[in-house]
């Protein structure tokens, strides 16, 4: 009897209640999981009604565990020994797989998925954790066992197994459209995206570049924070828009106070016709309420007064801590800390509005030139692709 | 970025380009001497021969006696050997040590370290002119005194420290190890490091290579090494011996001891030009070196505008030049010298350096000081 583990059963979670788009669902998964496995040409992918199975062959274990837990639309997995359902079998190989495991009392499991199996789960488990207590120490405790034996009965096989991995949940990444995230470089961006791509969402990303005010050591930054990302989205597109012009004759004309309203509604107004060009179906950012002056509820209603797209603010109700925390996880943080001033920190006025009001704002704004000088700054827009 | 027809490199004190006369000669020595010279065979025979070479060239370019050459990675870590080295080995004479407030990281970050450590540090002001003054020194000394370490010319100002008078006051003091950090020294000024007790240089601020530097050791001096290995350089830097990077150090020392004064004439009408124009403009500009700074780091702020955007629209105009110095990784601070020379946060944070090679032109300067004085009128 072999007692390594050689397959990994995949769950899907959230998948299971999505009915006709199931099958579509796991096809991505599928193709998912085999990018992201490409580096091991010993991995067979298996693909069945309920579950996915990876059969590792030489691959190391850990390694792909690692991986896999990492990968949106997963909700846990659990190493499993598959047998066949024959109850002679599936008695010897518990038996031999429960002596590899640590504690003293033991519960089993069984789920008959498979009801052409004659005998009932009831009746398995009395018999198999009959020959347990037979051969070795262990004693029973359905309570609070030390070791949970599950024995799943399918139509191809029976599956042995202990521990049940959680992993990342979430739907598998393209599943949920695309989406165009604004991204400065700061920390909650970063962690914004992230959360996106768990839920599916593939993500674009748009960056406002002020040069000279700016420094170019903020695109190396932007490209190391969405490297860092890669592991849930393997390509990312990264918009880099010119934005100084509009930046000067904000500052230039309007007074300092309503400056960041206006500066962060020409952002929108720009990201609302890269996402139409590149069919996105909502803007990303990674306000928090109440972070800064401009991410107030009522400087966000002003802001957002230009346009009519959807707008996902997927760190809007988080603290700051938690969002360092995802950060810290993801390995953005110690990027998004580099000391480069970003178009948000530049300019930063003392007494900026934190209830800058509507008709103020577009009376300033109406003087000025500012819609050519967005439509100037869409044209510009340079495209790096990070992998 | 646009494309830059010429690049204006003014940014030599961060890291000088390694001469082709050098990376030549790196070359060609680890093709010919590529035996590990601890072995015993004859071409290993021949790469301690010029190992030993390169240790003797070093100290007769610097006219130093009595002592020996300890190479390491560079001056970062000759710095940390030579502070450590000496708190550690004398702990049990006494625990106190004196640096100045101006000192390079890889100074100040070690006392820093020191003194989490039980030691007392005194930190010695600086007078506006960015040196030490004697008479603090002197007064600051006292009977548990083990070690002084003083930068000799400014990382970050170019402003030079009267090391020669120290070093001779602290002869009165036997008991007292004497370190100074001479990387941004040689080459740029007319230094004697002679009577130094320990003398840090580097190779890559004197078109040498990156990594490579050494420190000079009396040798009636102990130090207590870093780390520990196969016990080469005296048992103070294990570790297979760079030949390839000794060999260009000392070539690099060599030429940079021979030429510092036809380099100080070439480089004086540059650094005149630039101070006359910022003294012209005392509402943009306050200059922070003082005026008989080493010619190859003018040191200046902004007094209206912020010096990291002023950094990058030179940049992106082809002139690269740095704000303070470019050692602190992650850092927005104000420059930590320029404060403890103005005690002005603004002058501080808003410092750009300026810095030569002997290669670099009066046409480059007026090009930069036309650049520069354009930028600052027309950014918002």
């Amino acid at each position: 009897m072999d007692n390594k583990y050689d397959l990994i059963m995949i769950r899907f979670g959230e998948l299971s209640t999505k009915g006709k788009n199931k099958k579509e669902f796991i096809s991505l998964l599928f193709d998912n999981l085999r990018n992201a496995l490409k580096e091991y040409p010993s991995i067979y992918l298996e693909r069945r009604y309920d579950h996915l199975y990876i059969h590792l062959g030489e691959a190391p274990l850990s390694e792909v565990v690692d991986i896999v837990k990492e990968i949106p639309g997963i909700h846990s997995i659990s190493l499993v020994k598959r047998v066949d359902s024959d109850i002679d079998e599936i008695k010897e190989s518990a038996l031999s797989l429960i002596k590899g495991e640590k504690g003293s009392t033991f519960k089993v499991n069984c789920k008959r998925a498979n009801k052409d199996f004659p005998i009932h789960s009831e009746e398995v488990i009395r018999s198999v954790a009959a020959v347990i207590l037979k051969n070795t120490e262990l004693k029973v405790d359905v309570h609070n066992p030390d070791i949970l034996l599950s024995i799943e009965i399918r139509d191809e096989g029976t599956y042995i197994f202990f521990k049940t991995i959680p992993c990342l949940g979430g739907y598998p990444l393209g599943a949920g459209g695309k989406a165009l995230m604004m991204l400065s470089g700061g920390i909650d961006s970063p962690v914004a995206a992230y959360l996106l791509m768990r839920k599916g969402v593939r993500v674009e990303c748009v960056h406002f570049a002020s040069p000279p005010y700016t420094s170019e050591g903020v695109l190396i930054k932007l490209e190391d924070i969405l490297s860092q990302l890669s592991h849930y989205q393997s390509e990312i597109r990264l918009h880099i828009v010119p934005f100084t012009k509009i930046q000067e004759c904000i500052y230039k004309n309007i007074p300092e106070p309503y400056c960041i309203t206006e500066m962060r509604r020409c952002m929108y107004k720009i990201s609302e016709k890269i996402a139409r060009k590149r069919n996105c179906l909502v803007i990303a950012s990674g306000e928090s309420i109440g972070q800064v002056a401009s991410q107030t509820l009522a400087s966000m209603r002003t802001i957002n007064e230009v346009t009519s797209y959807p707008i996902i603010r997927p760190v809007a109700v988080m603290d700051k801590e938690e969002i360092i925390k995802l950060a810290v996880r993801l390995g953005t943080y110690d990027i998004s800390i580099r000391p480069y001033e970003d178009c948000c920190t530049i300019f930063a006025p003392k007494n900026p509005k934190t209830a800058p009001k509507l008709d103020e704002i577009k009376k300033y704004e109406e003087k000025l030139p500012l819609d050519e000088l967005i439509d100037e700054a869409v044209q510009n827009t340079e495209v790096r692709v990070i992998k | 970025m646009k494309e830059i027809a010429k690049v204006i490199y003014f940014d030599n004190a961060a890291s000088t380009k390694t001469s082709s006369e050098n990376l030549s000669l790196f070359m060609e020595t680890s093709a010919n001497y590529y035996a590990n010279p601890s072995s015993h065979h004859s071409l290993a025979y021949e790469a301690s021969h010029k190992l030993s070479e390169a240790r003797s060239d070093i100290l007769k370019a610097l006219n130093i006696k009595g002592s020996s050459v300890i190479f390491t990675s560079g001056a970062t870590e000759a710095n940390n050997l030579a502070i450590k080295g000496v708190a550690y080995k004398y702990a049990s004479r006494g625990r106190h040590l004196i640096t100045s407030a101006v000192e390079h990281p890889s100074v100040l970050e070690v006392f820093k370290e020191l003194e989490k450590e039980g030691y007392e540090v005194t930190y010695l002001p600086v007078k506006e002119d960015c040196s030490v003054d004697i008479d603090s020194l002197k007064a600051a000394i006292r009977k548990d005194t083990i070690l002084v370490s003083l930068i000799y010319v400014n990382n970050e100002v170019g402003s030079i420290n009267p090391i020669p008078e120290i070093a001779s006051l602290l002869k009165e003091y036997p008991k007292i190890v004497f370190h100074t950090d001479a990387s941004q020294s040689v080459g740029k000024a007319e230094i004697d490091v002679s009577e130094a007790d320990l003398v840090t240089i580097s190779s890559h601020k004197i078109y040498g290579t990156k990594g490579s530097g050494a420190l000079i050791k009396k040798n009636n001096i102990s130090l207590s090494p870093l780390f520990n290995g196969g016990g080469q350089e005296e048992g103070l830097r294990s570790g297979t011996y760079d030949l390839p990077s000794a060999v260009v150090l000392s070539s690099a020392v060599k030429n940079a001891v021979k030429n510092v004064r036809e380099y100080i004439k070439t480089l004086t009408p540059l650094k005149d030009a630039l101070f006359t124009y910022l003294e012209a403009n005392p509402a943009l500009y306050h200059i922070n070196s003082p005026k008989d700074c080493t010619p190859f780091i003018i040191n200046f702020s902004l007094l209206t505008k912020k010096a990291s955007v002023v950094v990058e629209a030179l940049s992106r105009e082809g002139i690269m030049v740095s704000t303070r110095s470019s050692c602190h990784e992650k850092s927005n601070d104000p420059s930590h010298v320029v404060m403890s020379m103005f005690n002005d946060e603004k002058l501080g944070s808003e410092s750009i350096r300026v810095s030569f090679a002997p290669d670099n032109t009066l046409e480059e300067v007026n090009y930069f000081i036309e650049t520069l004085d354009r930028i600052i009128k027309e950014l918002y």
